[in-house]
Protein backbone atom coordinates (compact mmCIF):
# COMPACT_ATOMS: atom_id res chain seq x y z
CA UNK A 1 0.00 0.00 0.00
CA UNK A 2 2.76 2.38 1.00
CA UNK A 3 4.67 1.64 -2.22
CA UNK A 4 1.57 2.13 -4.34
CA UNK A 5 0.79 5.45 -2.73
CA UNK A 6 4.39 6.59 -3.27
CA UNK A 7 4.05 5.78 -6.99
CA UNK A 8 0.76 7.65 -7.10
CA UNK A 9 2.13 10.76 -5.36
CA UNK A 10 5.19 10.77 -7.56
CA UNK A 11 3.02 10.57 -10.69
CA UNK A 12 0.72 13.32 -9.45
CA UNK A 13 3.65 15.63 -8.73
CA UNK A 14 5.08 14.99 -12.19
CA UNK A 15 1.75 15.65 -13.91
CA UNK A 16 1.40 18.87 -11.93
CA UNK A 17 4.93 20.00 -12.77
CA UNK A 18 4.35 19.24 -16.47
CA UNK A 19 1.00 21.02 -16.48
CA UNK A 20 2.70 24.14 -15.12
CA UNK A 21 5.33 24.19 -17.84
CA UNK A 22 3.53 25.83 -20.79
CA UNK A 23 6.68 25.98 -22.93
CA UNK A 24 6.55 22.19 -22.92
CA UNK A 25 2.79 21.70 -22.79
CA UNK A 26 1.80 23.96 -25.68
CA UNK A 27 4.09 22.62 -28.42
CA UNK A 28 3.58 18.99 -27.47
CA UNK A 29 -0.24 19.20 -27.40
CA UNK A 30 -0.98 22.06 -29.78
CA UNK A 31 1.36 21.05 -32.58
CA UNK A 32 -0.35 17.76 -33.51
CA UNK A 33 -3.77 19.45 -33.30
CA UNK A 34 -2.67 22.32 -35.51
CA UNK A 35 -1.01 20.04 -38.06
CA UNK A 36 -4.01 17.78 -38.21
CA UNK A 37 -6.38 20.71 -38.50
CA UNK A 38 -4.47 22.20 -41.42
CA UNK A 39 -3.13 19.16 -43.26
CA UNK A 40 -5.58 16.47 -42.25
CA UNK A 41 -8.88 18.32 -42.34
CA UNK A 42 -7.98 21.42 -44.34
CA UNK A 43 -6.42 19.67 -47.29
CA UNK A 44 -8.92 16.82 -47.37
CA UNK A 45 -11.77 19.24 -48.21
CA UNK A 46 -14.36 16.97 -46.74
CA UNK A 47 -13.08 13.71 -48.26
CA UNK A 48 -13.59 11.36 -45.34
CA UNK A 49 -10.97 8.79 -46.39
CA UNK A 50 -8.18 11.41 -46.44
CA UNK A 51 -9.10 12.80 -43.02
CA UNK A 52 -9.44 9.23 -41.75
CA UNK A 53 -6.08 8.12 -43.15
CA UNK A 54 -4.38 11.19 -41.66
CA UNK A 55 -5.97 10.63 -38.24
CA UNK A 56 -4.51 7.13 -38.06
CA UNK A 57 -1.05 8.65 -38.64
CA UNK A 58 -1.55 11.61 -36.32
CA UNK A 59 -2.48 9.57 -33.24
CA UNK A 60 1.03 8.11 -33.47
CA UNK A 61 2.58 11.51 -34.22
CA UNK A 62 0.82 13.02 -31.19
CA UNK A 63 2.47 10.45 -28.91
CA UNK A 64 6.04 11.11 -30.04
CA UNK A 65 6.65 14.66 -28.77
CA UNK A 66 5.30 14.37 -25.19
CA UNK A 67 6.98 11.00 -24.75
CA UNK A 68 10.34 12.02 -26.19
CA UNK A 69 10.55 15.47 -24.65
CA UNK A 70 8.85 14.79 -21.34
CA UNK A 71 10.98 11.77 -20.82
CA UNK A 72 14.10 12.68 -22.79
CA UNK A 73 14.88 16.30 -22.19
CA UNK A 74 12.97 16.35 -18.89
CA UNK A 75 15.01 13.59 -17.30
CA UNK A 76 18.26 15.18 -18.53
CA UNK A 77 17.37 18.53 -16.95
CA UNK A 78 16.48 16.96 -13.59
CA UNK A 79 19.60 14.83 -13.71
CA UNK A 80 21.72 17.93 -14.26
CA UNK A 81 19.99 19.72 -11.37
CA UNK A 82 20.90 16.68 -9.20
CA UNK A 83 17.24 16.20 -8.42
CA UNK A 84 17.40 12.56 -9.44
CA UNK A 85 20.37 11.98 -7.14
CA UNK A 86 18.34 13.16 -4.16
CA UNK A 87 15.45 10.89 -5.19
CA UNK A 88 17.80 7.92 -5.55
CA UNK A 89 19.00 8.48 -1.99
CA UNK A 90 15.50 9.10 -0.61
CA UNK A 91 13.52 5.99 0.37
CA UNK A 92 11.67 6.00 -2.93
CA UNK A 93 11.01 2.42 -4.04
CA UNK A 94 13.00 1.29 -7.08
CA UNK A 95 11.76 2.90 -10.27
CA UNK A 96 9.33 5.19 -8.43
CA UNK A 97 10.74 8.25 -10.10
CA UNK A 98 10.59 6.71 -13.57
CA UNK A 99 7.09 5.35 -13.10
CA UNK A 100 5.98 8.81 -12.01
CA UNK A 101 7.47 10.40 -15.08
CA UNK A 102 6.03 7.74 -17.39
CA UNK A 103 2.56 8.28 -15.89
CA UNK A 104 2.90 12.02 -16.49
CA UNK A 105 3.95 11.46 -20.11
CA UNK A 106 1.03 9.08 -20.66
CA UNK A 107 -1.44 11.55 -19.15
CA UNK A 108 -0.22 14.22 -21.52
CA UNK A 109 -0.33 11.89 -24.53
CA UNK A 110 -3.82 10.83 -23.49
CA UNK A 111 -5.00 14.44 -23.38
CA UNK A 112 -3.38 15.21 -26.72
CA UNK A 113 -4.87 12.14 -28.47
CA UNK A 114 -8.27 12.73 -26.89
CA UNK A 115 -8.38 16.26 -28.31
CA UNK A 116 -7.24 14.94 -31.67
CA UNK A 117 -10.10 12.44 -31.65
CA UNK A 118 -12.63 15.18 -30.86
CA UNK A 119 -11.25 17.34 -33.67
CA UNK A 120 -11.41 14.46 -36.13
CA UNK A 121 -14.98 13.57 -35.10
CA UNK A 122 -16.13 17.11 -35.66
CA UNK A 123 -14.13 17.14 -38.90
CA UNK A 124 -16.31 14.33 -40.23
CA UNK A 125 -14.22 11.19 -39.68
CA UNK A 126 -16.53 8.20 -39.34
CA UNK A 127 -15.67 4.94 -37.57
CA UNK A 128 -17.42 2.29 -35.50
CA UNK A 129 -16.94 2.89 -31.72
CA UNK A 130 -14.65 -0.15 -31.49
CA UNK A 131 -12.35 1.22 -34.20
CA UNK A 132 -12.26 4.64 -32.51
CA UNK A 133 -11.21 3.02 -29.24
CA UNK A 134 -8.61 0.82 -30.94
CA UNK A 135 -7.09 3.68 -32.95
CA UNK A 136 -6.87 6.13 -30.06
CA UNK A 137 -5.77 3.33 -27.70
CA UNK A 138 -2.91 2.35 -30.00
CA UNK A 139 -1.82 5.99 -30.07
CA UNK A 140 -1.67 6.02 -26.28
CA UNK A 141 0.19 2.72 -26.13
CA UNK A 142 2.72 3.92 -28.70
CA UNK A 143 3.87 6.50 -26.12
CA UNK A 144 5.65 3.69 -24.25
CA UNK A 145 8.28 2.78 -26.89
CA UNK A 146 8.87 6.47 -27.60
CA UNK A 147 9.19 7.22 -23.89
CA UNK A 148 11.76 4.43 -23.49
CA UNK A 149 13.78 5.78 -26.42
CA UNK A 150 13.52 9.28 -24.91
CA UNK A 151 14.70 7.93 -21.54
CA UNK A 152 17.87 6.59 -23.15
CA UNK A 153 18.56 10.04 -24.55
CA UNK A 154 17.75 11.74 -21.23
CA UNK A 155 20.02 9.48 -19.17
CA UNK A 156 22.96 9.59 -21.54
CA UNK A 157 23.25 13.20 -22.69
CA UNK A 158 23.46 16.63 -21.10
CA UNK A 159 20.30 18.69 -20.93
CA UNK A 160 21.08 20.68 -24.08
CA UNK A 161 22.35 17.67 -25.98
CA UNK A 162 19.26 15.67 -25.02
CA UNK A 163 16.93 18.39 -26.33
CA UNK A 164 18.78 18.53 -29.64
CA UNK A 165 18.83 14.75 -30.08
CA UNK A 166 15.20 14.37 -29.04
CA UNK A 167 14.27 16.98 -31.67
CA UNK A 168 16.23 15.13 -34.32
CA UNK A 169 14.62 11.80 -33.46
CA UNK A 170 11.19 13.44 -33.30
CA UNK A 171 11.58 14.82 -36.83
CA UNK A 172 13.11 11.59 -38.12
CA UNK A 173 10.39 9.37 -36.67
CA UNK A 174 7.64 11.64 -38.01
CA UNK A 175 9.05 12.10 -41.50
CA UNK A 176 10.55 8.66 -42.19
CA UNK A 177 7.71 6.90 -40.43
CA UNK A 178 5.42 8.28 -43.12
CA UNK A 179 3.29 10.08 -40.54
CA UNK A 180 3.34 13.42 -42.37
CA UNK A 181 3.41 12.27 -45.99
CA UNK A 182 2.27 8.91 -47.33
CA UNK A 183 5.25 6.67 -48.12
CA UNK A 184 3.89 5.58 -51.52
CA UNK A 185 4.65 9.01 -52.95
CA UNK A 186 8.22 8.80 -51.64
CA UNK A 187 11.33 7.36 -53.35
CA UNK A 188 12.50 3.83 -52.72
CA UNK A 189 15.38 4.63 -50.34
CA UNK A 190 12.94 6.54 -48.16
CA UNK A 191 10.81 3.44 -47.70
CA UNK A 192 13.87 1.40 -46.76
CA UNK A 193 14.68 3.83 -43.94
CA UNK A 194 11.04 3.71 -42.84
CA UNK A 195 11.32 -0.03 -42.17
CA UNK A 196 13.64 0.58 -39.18
CA UNK A 197 11.49 3.31 -37.64
CA UNK A 198 9.13 2.29 -34.83
CA UNK A 199 6.83 5.06 -36.05
CA UNK A 200 6.41 3.34 -39.44
CA UNK A 201 5.30 0.03 -37.91
CA UNK A 202 3.01 1.77 -35.43
CA UNK A 203 1.56 3.83 -38.29
CA UNK A 204 0.84 0.67 -40.29
CA UNK A 205 -0.88 -0.94 -37.30
CA UNK A 206 -2.88 2.21 -36.76
CA UNK A 207 -4.04 2.19 -40.41
CA UNK A 208 -5.21 -1.40 -39.97
CA UNK A 209 -7.00 -0.80 -36.68
CA UNK A 210 -8.82 2.23 -38.06
CA UNK A 211 -9.97 0.18 -41.06
CA UNK A 212 -7.96 1.98 -43.75
CA UNK A 213 -5.81 -1.04 -44.59
CA UNK A 214 -6.47 -4.77 -44.52
CA UNK A 215 -4.83 -6.61 -41.63
CA UNK A 216 -1.51 -7.93 -42.93
CA UNK A 217 1.90 -8.73 -41.46
CA UNK A 218 0.55 -7.80 -38.02
CA UNK A 219 2.93 -10.17 -36.29
CA UNK A 220 5.93 -8.67 -38.05
CA UNK A 221 4.98 -5.07 -37.20
CA UNK A 222 4.23 -5.93 -33.58
CA UNK A 223 7.43 -7.89 -33.06
CA UNK A 224 9.59 -5.10 -34.49
CA UNK A 225 7.96 -2.54 -32.18
CA UNK A 226 8.29 -4.88 -29.19
CA UNK A 227 11.92 -5.61 -30.11
CA UNK A 228 12.78 -1.91 -30.26
CA UNK A 229 10.99 -1.32 -26.93
CA UNK A 230 12.84 -4.13 -25.18
CA UNK A 231 16.18 -2.91 -26.53
CA UNK A 232 15.36 0.62 -25.33
CA UNK A 233 14.30 -0.74 -21.93
CA UNK A 234 17.57 -2.64 -21.50
CA UNK A 235 19.54 0.42 -22.61
CA UNK A 236 17.68 2.64 -20.16
CA UNK A 237 18.17 0.15 -17.34
CA UNK A 238 21.91 0.04 -17.99
CA UNK A 239 22.11 3.85 -18.07
CA UNK A 240 20.10 4.11 -14.85
CA UNK A 241 22.38 1.61 -13.11
CA UNK A 242 25.39 3.57 -14.26
CA UNK A 243 23.85 6.65 -12.62
CA UNK A 244 23.90 4.73 -9.35
CA UNK A 245 27.53 3.63 -9.68
CA UNK B 1 35.24 -0.61 22.73
CA UNK B 2 33.30 0.15 25.86
CA UNK B 3 30.27 -2.16 26.16
CA UNK B 4 27.83 0.55 27.27
CA UNK B 5 28.25 2.65 24.11
CA UNK B 6 25.22 2.45 21.84
CA UNK B 7 25.90 0.82 18.46
CA UNK B 8 26.91 3.25 15.72
CA UNK B 9 24.25 4.66 13.39
CA UNK B 10 26.68 5.02 10.53
CA UNK B 11 30.19 3.73 10.08
CA UNK B 12 32.94 3.71 7.51
CA UNK B 13 35.80 1.33 8.20
CA UNK B 14 39.12 1.17 6.36
CA UNK B 15 37.40 2.52 3.27
CA UNK B 16 39.39 2.86 0.07
CA UNK B 17 37.84 4.52 -2.96
CA UNK B 18 39.58 5.41 -6.18
CA UNK B 19 37.95 8.07 -8.33
CA UNK B 20 39.66 8.40 -11.65
CA UNK B 21 43.38 8.83 -11.12
CA UNK B 22 43.14 10.00 -7.49
CA UNK B 23 42.72 8.01 -4.33
CA UNK B 24 39.74 9.83 -2.82
CA UNK B 25 39.67 7.70 0.33
CA UNK B 26 42.71 5.93 1.65
CA UNK B 27 41.68 3.76 4.57
CA UNK B 28 39.29 6.16 6.26
CA UNK B 29 37.59 5.19 9.52
CA UNK B 30 34.54 7.09 10.70
CA UNK B 31 31.87 6.25 13.25
CA UNK B 32 28.77 8.19 14.25
CA UNK B 33 26.65 7.22 17.25
CA UNK B 34 23.09 8.26 18.18
CA UNK B 35 22.85 11.86 19.35
CA UNK B 36 26.32 12.61 18.07
CA UNK B 37 27.22 15.27 15.54
CA UNK B 38 30.44 14.60 13.67
CA UNK B 39 31.85 17.37 11.51
CA UNK B 40 34.05 16.43 8.60
CA UNK B 41 36.56 19.16 7.83
CA UNK B 42 39.28 19.39 5.26
CA UNK B 43 40.35 21.19 2.11
CA UNK B 44 38.54 20.68 -1.21
CA UNK B 45 39.25 17.26 -2.61
CA UNK B 46 40.17 15.83 0.79
CA UNK B 47 37.51 13.11 0.52
CA UNK B 48 34.55 14.75 2.26
CA UNK B 49 32.03 14.28 -0.53
CA UNK B 50 33.26 10.76 -1.24
CA UNK B 51 32.62 9.89 2.43
CA UNK B 52 29.11 11.31 2.13
CA UNK B 53 28.53 9.36 -1.09
CA UNK B 54 29.60 6.14 0.65
CA UNK B 55 27.25 6.60 3.60
CA UNK B 56 24.31 7.58 1.40
CA UNK B 57 24.83 4.56 -0.85
CA UNK B 58 25.74 6.64 -3.91
CA UNK B 59 29.12 4.94 -4.12
CA UNK B 60 30.47 1.61 -2.92
CA UNK B 61 33.95 1.43 -1.41
CA UNK B 62 36.61 -0.41 -3.45
CA UNK B 63 37.83 -1.92 -0.18
CA UNK B 64 36.67 -1.66 3.40
CA UNK B 65 33.08 -1.11 4.41
CA UNK B 66 30.35 1.47 4.76
CA UNK B 67 27.33 0.63 6.89
CA UNK B 68 24.17 2.45 7.83
CA UNK B 69 22.04 1.30 10.77
CA UNK B 70 23.94 -1.98 10.74
CA UNK B 71 23.17 -2.71 7.09
CA UNK B 72 23.90 -1.68 3.53
CA UNK B 73 23.32 2.06 2.96
CA UNK B 74 21.47 1.09 -0.23
CA UNK B 75 18.74 -0.86 1.56
CA UNK B 76 15.35 0.77 1.34
CA UNK B 77 14.78 0.23 5.09
CA UNK B 78 18.04 1.97 6.01
CA UNK B 79 17.35 4.83 3.59
CA UNK B 80 13.94 5.24 5.20
CA UNK B 81 15.66 6.28 8.45
CA UNK B 82 18.06 8.72 6.80
CA UNK B 83 17.57 12.33 5.72
CA UNK B 84 20.02 13.98 3.35
CA UNK B 85 20.79 17.52 2.34
CA UNK B 86 23.10 17.37 -0.67
CA UNK B 87 25.52 20.11 -1.55
CA UNK B 88 24.16 21.10 -4.95
CA UNK B 89 20.79 19.41 -5.27
CA UNK B 90 18.10 21.31 -7.15
CA UNK B 91 14.36 21.61 -6.65
CA UNK B 92 11.61 21.30 -9.25
CA UNK B 93 10.95 24.88 -10.29
CA UNK B 94 7.22 24.51 -10.86
CA UNK B 95 6.19 22.78 -7.62
CA UNK B 96 5.32 24.79 -4.52
CA UNK B 97 7.26 24.43 -1.27
CA UNK B 98 4.35 22.60 0.37
CA UNK B 99 3.88 20.24 -2.59
CA UNK B 100 7.55 19.33 -2.61
CA UNK B 101 7.59 18.73 1.16
CA UNK B 102 4.41 16.64 0.93
CA UNK B 103 5.95 14.57 -1.85
CA UNK B 104 9.09 13.80 0.17
CA UNK B 105 7.33 13.10 3.45
CA UNK B 106 5.22 10.60 1.50
CA UNK B 107 8.36 8.51 0.89
CA UNK B 108 8.67 7.81 4.62
CA UNK B 109 6.49 5.46 6.59
CA UNK B 110 6.21 7.64 9.68
CA UNK B 111 6.79 11.19 8.50
CA UNK B 112 6.47 14.39 10.48
CA UNK B 113 3.33 16.46 9.94
CA UNK B 114 3.85 18.98 7.14
CA UNK B 115 3.20 21.98 9.40
CA UNK B 116 5.88 20.82 11.82
CA UNK B 117 8.40 20.43 8.98
CA UNK B 118 7.57 23.90 7.67
CA UNK B 119 8.00 25.38 11.14
CA UNK B 120 11.28 23.57 11.92
CA UNK B 121 12.80 24.66 8.61
CA UNK B 122 11.63 28.25 9.08
CA UNK B 123 9.51 28.24 5.93
CA UNK B 124 6.33 29.78 7.36
CA UNK B 125 4.74 32.08 4.81
CA UNK B 126 6.62 30.49 1.91
CA UNK B 127 4.54 27.28 1.65
CA UNK B 128 2.65 28.35 -1.46
CA UNK B 129 5.63 29.80 -3.32
CA UNK B 130 7.02 27.92 -6.28
CA UNK B 131 10.48 26.53 -5.52
CA UNK B 132 11.84 28.25 -8.64
CA UNK B 133 10.91 31.67 -7.19
CA UNK B 134 12.91 31.23 -3.97
CA UNK B 135 16.28 32.77 -3.15
CA UNK B 136 19.32 30.54 -2.77
CA UNK B 137 19.10 30.59 1.02
CA UNK B 138 15.38 29.81 0.97
CA UNK B 139 16.00 26.86 -1.36
CA UNK B 140 18.57 25.52 1.12
CA UNK B 141 15.90 25.72 3.83
CA UNK B 142 13.51 23.71 1.65
CA UNK B 143 16.24 21.12 1.20
CA UNK B 144 16.70 21.00 4.95
CA UNK B 145 12.93 20.51 5.28
CA UNK B 146 13.11 17.54 2.88
CA UNK B 147 15.98 16.08 4.91
CA UNK B 148 14.07 16.15 8.21
CA UNK B 149 10.67 15.24 6.73
CA UNK B 150 10.94 11.58 7.74
CA UNK B 151 12.09 12.27 11.34
CA UNK B 152 15.37 10.55 10.48
CA UNK B 153 17.76 8.74 12.84
CA UNK B 154 20.66 9.81 10.65
CA UNK B 155 20.93 13.23 9.10
CA UNK B 156 23.55 14.10 6.49
CA UNK B 157 24.19 17.80 6.00
CA UNK B 158 26.61 18.52 3.18
CA UNK B 159 27.58 22.21 3.35
CA UNK B 160 24.11 23.06 4.70
CA UNK B 161 24.34 26.83 5.09
CA UNK B 162 25.95 27.99 1.84
CA UNK B 163 23.98 30.96 0.52
CA UNK B 164 22.26 31.65 3.85
CA UNK B 165 22.38 34.92 5.73
CA UNK B 166 23.40 35.08 9.40
CA UNK B 167 19.87 34.82 10.81
CA UNK B 168 18.96 31.86 8.61
CA UNK B 169 22.20 30.10 9.58
CA UNK B 170 21.53 30.53 13.27
CA UNK B 171 17.95 29.33 12.84
CA UNK B 172 19.16 26.24 10.99
CA UNK B 173 21.75 25.57 13.67
CA UNK B 174 19.13 25.57 16.40
CA UNK B 175 16.96 23.23 14.31
CA UNK B 176 19.92 20.87 13.91
CA UNK B 177 20.61 21.04 17.66
CA UNK B 178 17.00 20.01 18.31
CA UNK B 179 17.45 17.00 16.02
CA UNK B 180 20.64 16.02 17.88
CA UNK B 181 18.88 16.47 21.22
CA UNK B 182 16.19 13.93 20.30
CA UNK B 183 18.94 11.38 19.51
CA UNK B 184 19.48 11.88 15.80
CA UNK B 185 23.03 11.28 14.57
CA UNK B 186 24.39 13.97 12.29
CA UNK B 187 27.20 13.99 9.76
CA UNK B 188 28.13 17.54 8.86
CA UNK B 189 30.55 18.69 6.21
CA UNK B 190 31.34 22.36 6.14
CA UNK B 191 33.82 25.02 5.21
CA UNK B 192 32.60 27.26 8.01
CA UNK B 193 34.53 26.32 11.09
CA UNK B 194 32.25 28.32 13.34
CA UNK B 195 29.52 26.01 12.12
CA UNK B 196 31.48 22.92 13.11
CA UNK B 197 32.30 24.50 16.46
CA UNK B 198 28.65 25.44 17.03
CA UNK B 199 27.18 22.02 16.23
CA UNK B 200 29.71 19.22 16.40
CA UNK B 201 30.81 17.32 19.47
CA UNK B 202 33.46 15.58 17.40
CA UNK B 203 35.56 16.87 14.55
CA UNK B 204 37.39 14.71 12.06
CA UNK B 205 39.92 16.54 9.92
CA UNK B 206 40.65 14.68 6.71
CA UNK B 207 43.16 15.21 3.97
CA UNK B 208 44.11 12.95 1.06
CA UNK B 209 41.40 10.53 2.09
CA UNK B 210 42.71 9.91 5.59
CA UNK B 211 41.77 11.19 9.02
CA UNK B 212 44.61 13.37 10.25
CA UNK B 213 42.93 14.49 13.47
CA UNK B 214 39.90 13.29 15.38
CA UNK B 215 38.55 14.74 18.61
CA UNK B 216 36.38 17.32 20.31
CA UNK B 217 36.59 20.89 18.96
CA UNK B 218 38.61 21.79 22.06
CA UNK B 219 41.01 18.89 21.55
CA UNK B 220 41.52 19.86 17.91
CA UNK B 221 42.22 23.43 18.94
CA UNK B 222 44.73 22.35 21.56
CA UNK B 223 46.55 20.30 18.94
CA UNK B 224 47.97 23.59 17.74
CA UNK B 225 50.05 25.53 20.17
CA UNK B 226 47.82 27.92 22.00
CA UNK B 227 48.02 31.49 20.78
CA UNK B 228 47.46 33.39 17.55
CA UNK B 229 48.99 36.83 16.97
CA UNK B 230 47.30 38.81 14.19
CA UNK B 231 48.85 41.99 12.83
CA UNK B 232 50.05 43.94 9.81
CA UNK B 233 53.77 43.66 9.32
CA UNK B 234 56.27 44.50 6.60
CA UNK B 235 58.31 41.38 7.37
CA UNK B 236 58.27 38.54 4.85
CA UNK B 237 56.81 35.11 5.62
CA UNK B 238 60.29 33.66 5.93
CA UNK B 239 61.32 36.35 8.43
CA UNK B 240 58.09 35.89 10.37
CA UNK B 241 58.45 32.14 10.66
CA UNK B 242 62.01 32.70 11.91
CA UNK B 243 60.74 34.62 14.95
CA UNK B 244 61.05 33.00 18.37
CA UNK B 245 58.49 30.24 19.17
CA UNK B 246 56.48 30.72 15.95
CA UNK B 247 54.93 27.46 14.72
CA UNK B 248 52.92 28.72 11.77
CA UNK B 249 52.37 31.73 9.51
CA UNK B 250 49.33 32.39 7.33
CA UNK B 251 48.07 35.45 5.49
CA UNK B 252 44.54 36.75 5.04
CA UNK B 253 44.47 39.93 2.98
CA UNK B 254 46.94 42.38 4.48
CA UNK B 255 47.03 40.70 7.88
CA UNK B 256 49.21 37.83 8.97
CA UNK B 257 48.43 35.26 11.61
CA UNK B 258 51.34 33.90 13.63
CA UNK B 259 50.76 30.80 15.70
CA UNK B 260 53.07 30.68 18.66
CA UNK B 261 53.78 28.69 21.77
CA UNK B 262 54.69 31.86 23.66
CA UNK B 263 53.08 35.17 22.83
CA UNK B 264 55.50 37.33 24.93
CA UNK B 265 58.60 35.81 23.38
CA UNK B 266 57.30 36.20 19.82
CA UNK B 267 55.94 39.68 20.41
CA UNK B 268 59.20 40.99 21.87
CA UNK B 269 61.11 39.89 18.84
CA UNK B 270 58.42 40.99 16.37
CA UNK B 271 58.22 44.50 17.78
CA UNK B 272 62.01 44.77 17.86
CA UNK B 273 62.38 43.73 14.22
CA UNK B 274 59.46 45.72 12.78
CA UNK B 275 58.56 49.09 14.24
CA UNK B 276 55.66 49.48 11.73
CA UNK B 277 53.55 46.66 13.26
CA UNK B 278 49.90 47.69 13.31
CA UNK B 279 46.40 46.27 13.93
CA UNK B 280 47.79 43.93 16.55
CA UNK B 281 45.60 41.41 18.35
CA UNK B 282 46.48 38.37 20.42
CA UNK B 283 43.92 35.60 20.91
CA UNK B 284 43.57 31.89 21.54
CA UNK B 285 43.93 29.95 18.31
CA UNK B 286 40.59 29.44 16.53
CA UNK B 287 39.45 26.17 15.07
CA UNK B 288 40.26 27.52 11.63
CA UNK B 289 43.86 28.11 12.70
CA UNK B 290 43.97 24.60 14.08
CA UNK B 291 42.71 22.98 10.89
CA UNK B 292 44.94 25.05 8.62
CA UNK B 293 47.87 24.12 10.79
CA UNK B 294 47.03 20.43 10.88
CA UNK B 295 46.61 20.17 7.12
CA UNK B 296 49.79 22.21 6.57
CA UNK B 297 51.87 20.06 8.92
CA UNK B 298 50.58 16.88 7.32
CA UNK B 299 51.49 18.13 3.84
CA UNK B 300 54.97 19.23 4.96
CA UNK B 301 55.52 15.81 6.47
CA UNK B 302 54.48 14.18 3.21
CA UNK B 303 56.75 16.43 1.17
CA UNK B 304 59.72 15.70 3.41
Amino acid sequence: MHTLSVYFREARAQVLATWRTPQFLIPSVALPLLFYGVMGLGLSRGREEVAHFMLANYVIFAAIAPAMFGFGAGVAAEREAKLIELKQIAPLPAGGYLIGRLAAALALVGASIGLLGVLAWFGGVKMEPGRWAATLGLGLASAIPFALIGLNVGLRFSSQGATAIANLLFLGFSLFGGLWMPLNIMPDWFTRIAKVMPSYHLGQLSQMLSGMQPMADVQQHVSIVVGISVAALIGAWAAWRRQMA
Amino acid sequence: MSPNLPPPIAAISKAVKRRGATLALNGLDLMIRPGQCVALLGPNGAGKSTSVALLTGRLRPDAGEASLLGGDPRDLAARGRMGVMLQEAGLPRTLSVREQIDLFRGYYRKPRPTDEIVRLAGLEGLERRRCGALSGGQQRRVQFALAIAGKPDFLVLDEPTTGMDIDARRALWSAVRAEIARGCAVLLTTHHLDEAEALADRIVVIDHGQAIADGTPEAIKSRVSGVAIRCRSRLSDAELSGLARVTGVSRDGGRVTLLTTSAPATLRELLARDETVDDLTVAGASLEDAVTRLVGTQRQAEAA
